[in-house]
């Protein structure tokens, strides 16, 4: 096959899957079909799953796979695909990296379509050097982490990095950019504004939905894309040579590959275009030895030069190919970071000592010390979670549990026959559950507790009944009482007072985001009463 | 104007070929912005039909046919070529069994009926309190779109709009604008229990029709209501009683607190309606506020003597 072919499959390749991962994330939404046969709601049937494979990326992804294996996770049958990629990078090298990865795609294409440097810089740039050895620093930091009970792989996992960055900031920062236009439009007093305002939000509406989103720390991972990203005008792929680890994990793999870069060194000019055009800083000139670690396979050398020198050919291998220069230090500091993360981590307490009442997870999430063995803080249960309620941790979940999924109830509330956060997780950090087992078992994610000095009719202020309109369970977790109570200027008024019966309330929060006092509300869910708990119990 | 969501990609490409080519002639088609939906027939002597499904496995259509038919055919209020628009109760994501929403038999037949009588275009309202989505979904009231054609509006911020109510609490509010934009509003309420309000019926449910902050209505729940139902001037109010729900009201979710009625109660006087509504609870309008208040604001009489009333049975 020629070069100029195998680039061009390359590109296509790596648009399709680029596309192919959006597209999933866009469908990572409550189901859009409204049309729902009320037959099947009628025998209560009607259980919310998707038909969209949106775990798929992750499925794929061997450091996902491979971290909650170590850290005890469970075998999921999706992990096939992981143990495939991994089998394709023992044959091929990191094919992965170059015609799959989006994230890597992503920073391909940012370099390809305006290079930030040229000539002799550029050469520099493309050399490798030692700070290549920090992917491998984290990956072991990662792996011994996972061992040891916290799994922090997702914080730089190529897949989760891009899926949270997308979802959680690139996403709901441009929906409320754009509902700002067209709510301005539907201001105004020109009826065909109106109409072009309704159209085009209808046009956006299934991808960025019609409320708006809000997602705690949601700037900061904004911020944080936006930084990784520019770091391809230091050096092209400056994310996928230094920092990913998943990169490190295959460059590993690769020591064996069957699919090799030949040199000859008699034709070779040394107009060094290979290096000019290489992606991974993986020295393709014939005058230094491959380094198959650091290749994306991205065939740019093959490519490019001009004598033929250079060439991508199955061979069984008469020697090893060149080892992955890991360097003593990387692996020495990753073991001992590895160690030391998850027991530092423990020491706020929030593990095995404090239960945080503002720490409510998701339903059907694992008990907290399994939980953080295996989430992987990517922000599919966020981004799929209808109410927007589902947000990043800052510190709710302790330094370990950072940007692992918190219902934040002023925000929204956690539907009562809903269980699509579930049915996405692709670790089964939060179980599958059916809503027959949500509502019938229940499964308690916190409970209400009424702050009866802000509480409208408690306060003798006005009759409200909101709270206990809205709860969901039957009989009510919230009911009322009808009683005198003195108003502010000293008269006696009848209201009903809202009382919270624990042993009903699944602290899906609807109470404490309805209620009219706005800012703090007068009834609160907190993480206590939570079926995944035995510990955080409030009731015998 | 279609504002109908969700929709499929092709449908939207569609509509924005037609906004973009509708949107220059829309000016001139001198559909009137925001006007009132009442029609003549609201000042002509006030009606009241009940009407009863006797017989096990009743046609739902036959009987929302007949009730209409009762008071003169649903031509009398329907013209031809007019805009409909139904507004149905449908609060909550609760399945059909659970009486929290209107029935999607009786909102199906009344959709089909409209068409039949001509109606350019039905469009089906409501400013629900669950995730929309999900409340058109778990409802039926998707299904109903589907089947029917009509067109379900997804309630959003840009088609909310703050419109002068003129009532004694409610000076200005946010009113969902597709509400009014129409030539027939037909209230299709469900009779249930309500905690604050004892029960909902016609009256109560515009409060599905208006934005805002909507909690703070219940500080004053009976004159809001009452503020709403004299904004809202509905053509005529048809109360879902096929199934009530008596307990645990508005949102329910046991089948425990479901009572069958098979009954339908059609009238032009939003006060009779519920009136009579009211009494398949056991209760007295007087007893209940907002019915008590309507009635010495003028809205209409709980005086059912003063009505034409008519019984149907089938």
């Amino acid at each position: 096959m020629k070069a100029r072919h195998l680039v061009w499959i390359r590109r296509v390749t790596q648009s399709l899957f680029l596309g192919l991962f959006l597209l999933l994330l866009a469908e990572s939404r409550l189901p859009q079909d409204v049309y729902l046969d009320y037959a099947r709601a009628f025998s209560g049937e009607a259980d919310l799953r998707l038909e969209a494979p949106v775990t798929f990326f992750f499925r794929m992804d061997p450091l996902v796979a491979l971290t909650t294996l170590l850290s005890g996770g469970p075998l999921i049958k999706g992990f096939l695909w992981a143990a495939g990629v991994l089998a394709l990078t023992i044959l091929m090298g990191r094919v992965f990296c170059g015609f799959i990865c989006p994230f890597g795609s992503l920073h391909h294409a940012a370099g390809w379509i305006k290079p930030s440097l040229k000539g002799e810089r550029m050469l520099a740039a493309n050399r490798k050097t030692p700070s290549q050895r920090i992917k491998y620093f984290l990956l072991f930091g990662f792996l011994v982490s996972a061992i040891i009970g916290l799994n922090l792989a997702g914080l730089l996992d190529p897949i989760a990095f891009l899926f949270r960055s997308i979802a959680l900031a690139v996403v709901p920062a441009a929906g409320n950019g754009l509902r700002s236009v067209f709510e301005a439009m539907a201001a105004s007093d020109y009826k065909i504004i109106q109409l072009l305002s309704y159209g085009g939000e209808v046009l956006v509406a299934p991808v960025f939905g019609y409320n708006p989103q809000a997602y705690q720390t949601g700037g900061f991972i904004g911020l944080l894309f936006l930084v990784v990203l520019f770091l391809n005008r230091i050096r092209p792929r400056f994310w996928c040579r230094v920092l990913c680890p998943l990169g490190a994990l295959l460059g590993i793999c690769s020591r064996f590959t069957l699919l090799r870069l030949e040199k000859d060194v008699e034709k070779c000019s040394s107009c060094n275009l290979c290096t000019k055009h290489c992606q991974g800083a993986a020295s393709p000139k014939p005058d230094a030895a491959w380094e198959t670690s650091e290749c994306h396979m991205c065939f740019n050398c093959f490519n490019v030069c001009p004598e033929d020198a250079l060439a991508f050919r199955f061979r069984r291998a008469p020697a090893l190919n060149r080892g992955p220069d890991i360097g003593r230090r990387a692996l020495l500091g990753g073991l001992l970071a590895g160690v030391s993360l998850p027991l530092f981590g423990r020491l706020d307490g929030r593990v095995d000592k404090v239960e945080d009442p503002r720490l409510i997870r998701p339903p059907g999430a694992l008990a907290e010390v399994d939980f953080l063995e295996v989430c992987q803080r990517c922000g599919l249960c966020m981004k799929v979670c209808p109410t927007n309620v589902i947000n990043p941790t800052l510190a709710e979940a302790g330094m370990s549990g950072f940007w692992t999924p918190r219902l934040i109830m002023t925000q929204g509330y956690c539907e009562y026959t809903c269980t699509l956060c579930g049915s996405v997780c692709p670790t089964g950090a939060i179980r599958p559950i059916s809503a027959n087992e949500k509502t019938g078992r229940p499964i308690k994610i916190g409970s209400a507790f009424l702050d009866r000095g802000r509480c409208l009719p408690w306060s003798g202020n006005a009759p409200c009944i909101v709270c206990q309109e809205h709860c969901p369970t039957s009989p009510k977790a919230i009911y009322l009482k009808t009683e005198r109570v003195p108003r502010p200027d000293g008269r006696e008024i009848i209201v009903q007072l809202p009382y919270v019966d624990l042993k009903l309330c699944v602290g899906c929060g609807i109470c404490e985001y309805k209620c009219p006092v706005q800012g703090l509300p007068a009834i609160r869910t907190i993480s206590a009463g939570e079926t995944r708990s035995p510990r955080n119990q409030i009731l015998l | 104007m279609n504002f109908n969501c969700p929709m499929t990609r092709r449908q939207s490409l569609k509509k924005i070929l037609q906004l973009s080519g509708g949107a220059a002639l829309a000016g001139f088609t001198g559909a009137p912005a925001f006007s009132s939906a009442s029609s003549p027939s609201t000042a002509d002597r006030k009606f009241l039909i009940e009407a009863v499904g006797r017989t096990e496995g009743y046609p739902v259509k036959e009987l929302v046919r007949q009730t209409f038919d009762a008071a003169g055919g649903i031509g009398r209020f329907v013209p031809k070529a007019s805009v409909v628009a139904v507004k149905p109760n449908l609060s909550w994501a609760r399945a059909p069994q659970f009486a929290a929403t209107t029935h999607p038999e009786v909102l199906k037949a009344l959709v089909e009926l409209c068409q039949e009588a001509g109606a350019k275009e039905v469009r089906i309202v409501d400013h629900t309190i669950h995730d929309a989505r999900q409340c058109f979904a778990l409802s039926g009231a998707g299904m109903v779109a589907k089947e029917t054609g009509a067109d379900l509006v997804f309630p959003r911020s840009t088609l909310m709009r703050d419109m002068k109510i003129g009532g004694s609490r409610l000076d200005s509010w946010a009113v969902f604008t597709p509400v009014l934009e129409a030539d027939v509003l037909i209230n299709l309420p469900i009779a249930k229990h309500h905690s604050l309000s004892t029960l909902t019926l016609g009256m109560k449910n515009w409060i599905g029709a208006v934005g805002g902050s909507r909690w703070s209505l219940h500080q004053d729940i009976h004159q809001t209501i009452v503020d709403l139902a004299q904004f809202f001037k509905p053509t005529v109010t048809l109360i879902d009683a096929v199934r009530i729900m008596t307990a645990n009201g508005p949102s329910g979710g046991s089948t425990a607190d479901v009572e069958t009625k098979n009954t339908l109660i059609l009238s032009n006087d939003p006060v009779a309606a519920d009136a009579v509504g009211a009494a398949l609870f056991g209760r007295k309008p007087e007893e209940i506020g907002f019915i008590r208040l309507a009635q010495k604001q003028g809205l209409g009489t709980y005086d059912l003597a003063k009505l034409d009333q008519k019984k149907v049975s089938v």
